[in-house]
C-alpha cells in the first residue's frame, strides 16, 4: 500500500505541467481538468509500465495526448461534427486579395531564433494561438506541438488531407500575421 | 516563363505549407522554387512557417517552465 501512495504521488507531480499541456491544447478549464484526471486514472491503472521513473513525464505526456483527442472526439467539443466543410472565402484567412496578391506582405523577421529565448515571446505565441478557431489551433497544436504525423490526425479526428492541409496553412497565416505583428512589430494593425 | 510570373502568392504560400505535410510533386517543386526566387514576400512566408514548427516544438518545454 505505502508503494502505491508512493506511486501516486510520484504522480502527482506531474499534475500541473499536465494541466497547462492540457489547457494550452483545448483551452478549456473542466475539459483540460477532465484529461489529466483520466491520465492520472490510467497511468495508475498501468503503473507496471512506468518502471523508468526518469521517463515518467514523456509517458504521462503520451497517454495524455490520447485522453485530449478522445475528449475532444467523445464530447463534440472543439470539433463539432460539421467543422471540416470549410468554404472557399475562408480558406486563406483574408491574407490575400481576389488576385491572389498579399494584402499584408511578409516582411523580414531577420534571425527570429533569438525569439525562442524570450518567455514575452511565448506570451505572445499562446495569445497569437487562441485568436484562431479552437479547432484550428487544435489541429495545428496537435500537428505542431504534439507533433502527431498528417496522416495520424487525419484518422482520429476523421478529416480528410485535403481539410487538413486548408486547416494548417489558414492556421499558419493566422500565427504568422499575429506574431509579426505582435512580437517582431512588422504589418499593420 | 511567363506563367511563372504570374503564379499567384496565394498559390506558393499554400505549396509552402502544404511541403511541410507531404513531398510536392517535382513540378509543384520547381514552380515553388522559382517562385521563391523572385519574391521575396512568399520567400518570408516559407522561411516564416519554417521558425513557427521549430517554435510550436518546443512548446512543452516553455511549459516546465512555467512551474514554480
Amino acid at each position: 500500500m505505502a508503494e502505491e501512495d508512493d506511486q501516486a504521488q510520484s504522480l502527482e507531480a506531474h499534475r500541473k505541467y499536465l494541466y497547462r499541456y492540457a489547457l494550452f491544447h483545448l483551452r478549456d478549464p473542466a475539459l483540460a481538468e477532465d484529461a489529466v484526471q483520466d491520465t492520472l486514472m490510467a497511468a495508475l491503472a498501468q503503473r507496471e509500465q512506468f518502471q523508468g521513473r526518469s521517463q515518467l513525464r514523456t509517458w504521462l505526456t503520451g497517454i495524455l495526448k490520447h485522453k485530449i483527442i478522445d475528449l475532444t472526439r467523445s464530447r463534440g467539443r472543439g470539433l463539432p461534427a460539421d467543422a471540416f466543410a470549410l468554404g472557399e472565402d475562408d480558406e486563406s484567412g483574408g491574407e490575400f486579395n481576389a488576385k491572389g496578391k498579399w494584402i499584408d506582405p511578409p516582411a523580414d523577421w531577420g534571425m527570429p531564433d533569438a525569439a525562442l529565448e524570450s518567455s514575452q515571446f511565448w506570451r505572445v505565441y499562446q495569445q497569437c494561438c487562441q485568436r484562431m478557431s479552437k479547432r484550428d489551433a487544435l489541429v495545428f497544436s496537435m500537428r505542431e506541438v504534439m507533433g502527431l504525423s498528417s496522416e495520424e490526425i487525419c484518422k482520429k479526428i476523421e478529416i480528410s488531407t485535403t481539410n487538413l492541409h486548408v486547416i494548417l496553412f489558414r492556421a499558419r497565416l493566422s500565427l504568422r500575421s499575429c506574431i509579426s505583428k505582435n512580437w517582431f512589430g512588422i504589418g499593420r494593425d | 516563363m511567363i506563367h511563372m510570373l504570374i503564379y499567384p502568392c496565394e498559390q506558393a504560400a499554400k505549396l509552402s505549407s502544404r511541403a511541410l505535410e507531404q513531398p510536392l510533386t517535382p513540378s509543384e517543386r520547381i514552380r515553388l522554387k522559382m517562385h521563391l526566387i523572385m519574391c521575396k514576400r512568399c520567400s518570408n512566408f516559407s522561411r516564416q512557417i519554417e521558425f513557427l514548427r521549430r517554435a510550436s516544438g518546443k512548446m512543452p518545454e516553455e511549459l516546465e517552465k512555467e512551474e514554480d
